[in-house]
């Protein structure tokens, strides 16, 4: 399975999910995550620096979670579990495992 | 001083912003279950719209094919009776006279049940024109009289003014009077009916009669489709539930309105139509 791929979508669905609760701001904390450039917002086009793309996801659950506590790092839990399904368990960001 | 003020404020900052978050997971939560909702809504709505057109095509269907038979079997008895099939003795005359009339009762019961298909599915084009209601109730009534009679019941007709001036159709407006004289019958064993007409700013007909009378519980049925009385099963066996609602359909497309009364079971009926003057 080619799990380069699979973390933008990880990360395109975990930032529509927070927007969805907390609108626009989902985008901007977004941004401020190093290793993630959002491309096209409106039509979720994003790259993730090649390196290690797990820490990237990692990274982007700890900048919801920290400001806005647990409940945000349940929602990223949620929202991607049928994108991490089909992954090697050793190949999923600790933070989503 | 200035410090621990600064982390007071953070935490409870933190505290404030977490707690927002969680009313709006909640309010997010809640949105997407009215949104799956609304989404189960419309498949709903979807499916109902789909058997609605599969029942009214399986409608036409059946009492188009009903209609051929009856009219089919009509035509035999009647060669029958007029001697196209050569001399028959009585008792083949009586069974044949019973056939003709079972075969005119199913092809206005088929009728019945087109004419309401057609009514609501708006194939039906109403042709208005002016027309006096006074003779529409006068012609009804003269041509229900004899079955009125043959029943031993009594009919009175009370007509106030000379004329009575509506835009209808007059095909359809005499099917309602017809059908509501028809249901006096239907349901009245012995007394009379009463037809009356009268203007008191809009014409108003009623039918009146001393015969079974109407529930409380059927009131709330009796302009429906397929809405029969409780008990009115037991004493019109071929009620099909098809005769008010075609009334209430033709009423209201005549900017009318109509309305049953009755004090209760064995104490009569009484059904009004309202109807504007032209």
């Amino acid at each position: 399975m080619d799990t380069t791929a699979q973390f933008p979508k990880i990360a395109f669905r975990i930032i529509k999910e927070q927007e969805l609760i907390i609108g626009p701001l989902a985008w901007d904390e977004a941004r401020k995550v190093q290793g993630i450039q959002i491309l096209n917002q409106k039509n979720g086009e994003i790259n993730l620096d090649s390196g290690n793309q797990k820490n990237i996801i990692d990274r982007l659950v700890a900048q919801y979670e920290r400001i806005f506590g647990e409940a945000s790092h349940v929602v990223c839990h949620d929202a991607v579990q049928d994108l991490i399904a089909e992954m090697p368990p050793e190949e999923i960001p600790a933070s989503l495992k | 001083m200035q410090n621990d003020d600064n982390a007071v404020s953070s935490e409870e900052d933190k505290k404030i912003r977490e707690e927002l978050y969680k009313q709006n997971l909640e309010l997010a939560r809640l949105y997407k279950e009215v949104d799956s909702l609304n989404s189960n809504l419309n498949t709903a709505n979807d499916n109902l719209k789909n058997l609605i057109k599969q029942r009214e095509s399986l409608v036409h269907l059946i009492t188009h094919k009903v209609k051929g038979s009856f009219t089919r079997t009509k035509f035999i008895f009647a060669g029958m009776l007029d001697g196209t099939f050569g001399e028959i003795n009585p008792e083949v005359k009586k069974v044949a006279e019973q056939g003709l009339d079972f075969d005119n009762g199913g092809i206005q019961t088929v009728d019945l049940v087109l004419n309401v298909a057609n009514l609501q599915n708006g194939l039906i084009k109403y042709d208005m024109r002016e027309l006096d209601f006074k003779d529409v109730v006068m012609k009804t009534v003269e041509e229900k009289r004899l079955a009125v009679e043959a029943k031993g019941l009594k009919l009175e007709l009370s007509i106030e003014k000379d004329t009575y001036k509506v835009t209808g159709d007059a095909f359809w407006l005499k099917e309602v009077v017809s059908n509501l004289i028809e249901n006096s019958i239907k349901y009245t064993k012995e007394g009379k009916i009463s037809v009356a007409l009268s203007d008191g700013g809009k014409i108003l007909l009623s039918v009146k009669d001393t015969g079974l009378g109407i529930t409380e519980e059927d009131k709330h049925n009796l302009f429906t489709e397929g809405g029969r009385g409780k008990d009115s099963i037991k004493v019109n066996v071929d009620s099909t539930g098809y005769g008010l609602f075609t009334v209430k359909m033709v009423v209201e497309a005549h900017k009318g309105k109509v309305w049953g009364e009755s004090e209760g079971t064995g104490k009569g009926s009484q059904f009004y139509v309202e109807l504007p003057i032209s």
